[in-house]
């Protein structure tokens, strides 16, 4: 009796962790596996243990491009999040703002770019906005008596244009949490603070940010994780297969991905996939140390 | 005191014309897919001036000459199949971790957190070479599996936390009247925790309807394609003729996933937070 009840969670566990291990654990042991073997186009069943080279030609020699990828992508998370946060703010500030009776409506509106699709949405700025002949961006331009413009086929336009589309993907989200954090906000601190005499930025610095930094610090995190991550719009934007565009920016997911499926590279493949899961676990656990040390 | 109720009425107008600007720059790309959907192909893409002459013609095409249907009634299969396999597995589990105290259960939790943190892309070619292995390349089982446990870990956190939320003594009471630990969990737990299953399930559901890489990678055969994977194809094809039927495939394929996510709207922020994970 006893023994049957020790048993019972593991029991109502198990199928789910079968499907983990299938899905998740297999692939993220076999990925180390291959990270030590020279698996390519060449040896396909043939491969056989290398040791680290894969990883030293990935950190050591400049020309694998994975070096130039993290700063990519240290860059891209970057300029994201702080534009993005940026943003949100003074949007959030502005919905919360007195008198203010459409806030619903905005609300509504605003929120549409995170209740669609992520592809469709990716697909449609490529095929609706960014296309270079029939692109709604170069219709104003033309309209505007301006020349065409090629929006992704340089590395820095169409970094800029990911950025745009990532803003508009991810804004949504972002300026709900912080309006929520807003509203839970004691209005008598700002009573105070007028009584004061202090002005908008004092108000924003000295109690505003303090009051919700706290409260969006996860969501932060999270969305810099996924910014992180972030491959669909990079790779749908410049790299599908059959229609490069020209643009050659690389973050490390995308380095990953293209050393597996274009140039099967699998062993450096894999050896990158490992270590983006390492920097990755390292971010995590810096980041739940910080967030527990502030709520402490 | 004029003064000041004039220039707070002109704040507020130019506050608005700030965000009547904003909603028209957030929608415009939408819009001008949904104009470039019920106009006919030629005109739109003539150049110069806008759209013309309003037509239903490219949705009659996508459903009549695409295999929209098909793609369509894949996946439903797809993510009502998965989300049933995702919630019955994630449901029990998740109990099992919200109700008893076994060892290693903190361990395991933390554990399960850690191995979320590898980017599902990258295992891309690891499942792609087991599935291969056993012949589950281009079925829907195979998709099923990948897309459940892919699934399954955010879904375990997120039950987990809502389970923990509900009194235990609720439970003993009926354990006192003789009932089983199953019977339990689906007539008193399950409606209980209904709003975080609706939300965890709506999320599985979702995530199943707009994933296209797997479903590309792994569906080798045309005819088992989801909408992702179809709307995919459409839009790598030949461009110029097949774009305006594009724009409408993307406005139907969207308008499901638009009413279940603003019918959801309040739950999403919590729903997604709760469990403290995300793909």
């Amino acid at each position: 009796m006893k023994n049957r009840k020790k048993a019972t969670p593991w029991l109502y566990s198990l199928p789910a962790f079968l499907l983990i291990g299938i899905v998740i654990v297999f692939p993220i042991l076999y990925t180390a596996y291959i990270s030590l073997t020279n698996m390519n186009l060449y040896h396909w069943n043939d491969f056989h243990l290398i040791g680290l080279e894969n990883y030293k030609r990935a950190l050591l020699k400049a020309d694998s491009g994975f070096l130039s990828a993290i700063g990519t992508t240290l860059l891209w998370t970057a300029v994201n999040m702080g534009v993005q946060l940026f943003l949100a703010y003074f949007i959030a500030l502005g919905l919360n703002a007195e008198g203010l009776k459409l806030k619903r409506v905005y609300k509504t509106l605003l929120m549409f770019p995170w209740a669609m699709p992520a592809y469709v949405s990716i697909l449609l700025w490529k095929v609706c906005m960014f296309n270079s002949e029939f692109g709604l961006l170069n219709k104003v331009v033309t309209a505007l008596g301006g020349t065409k413009l090629n929006y992704l086929s340089e590395n820095v336009p169409a970094f800029l244009a990911c950025t745009v589309l990532n803003l508009w993907m991810a804004l949504p989200f972002m300026i709900m949490m912080i309006d929520g954090a807003l509203q839970s906000i004691d209005a008598s601190l700002y009573e105070s603070a007028m009584m004061e005499g202090a002005g908008f930025w004092q108000k924003s610095i000295f109690i505003t940010l303090p009051c919700i930094r706290p409260i969006i610090a996860p969501s932060a995190i999270m969305t810099a994780f996924t910014t992180f991550k972030q491959f669909d719009i990079i790779y749908l934007l410049t790299k599908q297969k059959g229609s490069l565009t020209g643009a050659s920016i690389q973050t490390i997911i995308t380095y990953a991905h293209e050393n597996a499926f274009v140039s099967n590279n699998y062993g450096l493949s894999s050896a990158v996939s490992i270590l983006i899961f390492g920097i990755i676990i390292l971010f995590s656990v810096f980041t739940n140390r910080g967030l527990k040390e502030e709520n402490s | 005191m004029r003064k000041r109720k004039i220039r707070q009425a002109l704040s507020l107008i130019s506050l608005n014309t700030v965000f009547l600007a904003l909603c028209f720059i957030t929608l415009v790309p939408v819009l001008y897919a949904f104009l470039l959907s019920v106009s006919d192909g030629s005109s739109a893409f003539a150049g110069g001036g806008g759209p013309r002459s309003f037509t239903l013609e490219n949705y009659r095409r996508i459903i009549t000459e695409e295999p929209f249907l098909l793609w369509l009634k894949n996946s439903v299969v797809l993510s009502l199949g998965t989300m049933v396999l995702a919630m019955g597995f994630a449901t029990t589990a998740s109990y099992a971790f919200s109700r008893y105290r076994f060892k290693g259960r903190m361990k395991i939790l933390f554990l399960l957190v850690l191995l979320n943190a590898f980017p599902q892309i990258l295992s891309m070619f690891a499942i792609f070479r087991l599935f291969k292995t056993f012949g589950l390349l281009d079925s829907n089982a195979g998709l099923m599996i990948v897309y459940a446990g892919s699934m399954c870990i955010f879904s375990i956190w997120n039950l987990k936390g809502y389970f923990d939320t509900i009194p235990m003594e609720i439970e003993e009471a009926s354990k006192i009247d003789g009932a089983s630990d199953f019977t339990m969990l689906v007539k008193i737990v399950l409606p209980l925790a209904r709003p975080a299953i609706i939300v965890t399930g709506v999320m599985v559901l979702i995530f199943v309807w707009n994933e296209y890489l797997f479903a590309t990678t792994f569906l080798l055969n045309g005819d088992k394609y989801t909408l992702a994977g179809g709307l995919y194809q459409l839009q790598a094809n030949d461009y110029s003729r097949s774009w305006s039927l594009f724009t409408a495939a993307a406005v139907l394929v969207s308008i499901p996933i638009l009413i279940i996510f603003f019918c959801i709207q309040k739950y999403m922020v919590s729903g997604l937070t709760a469990g403290g994970v995300k793909g």
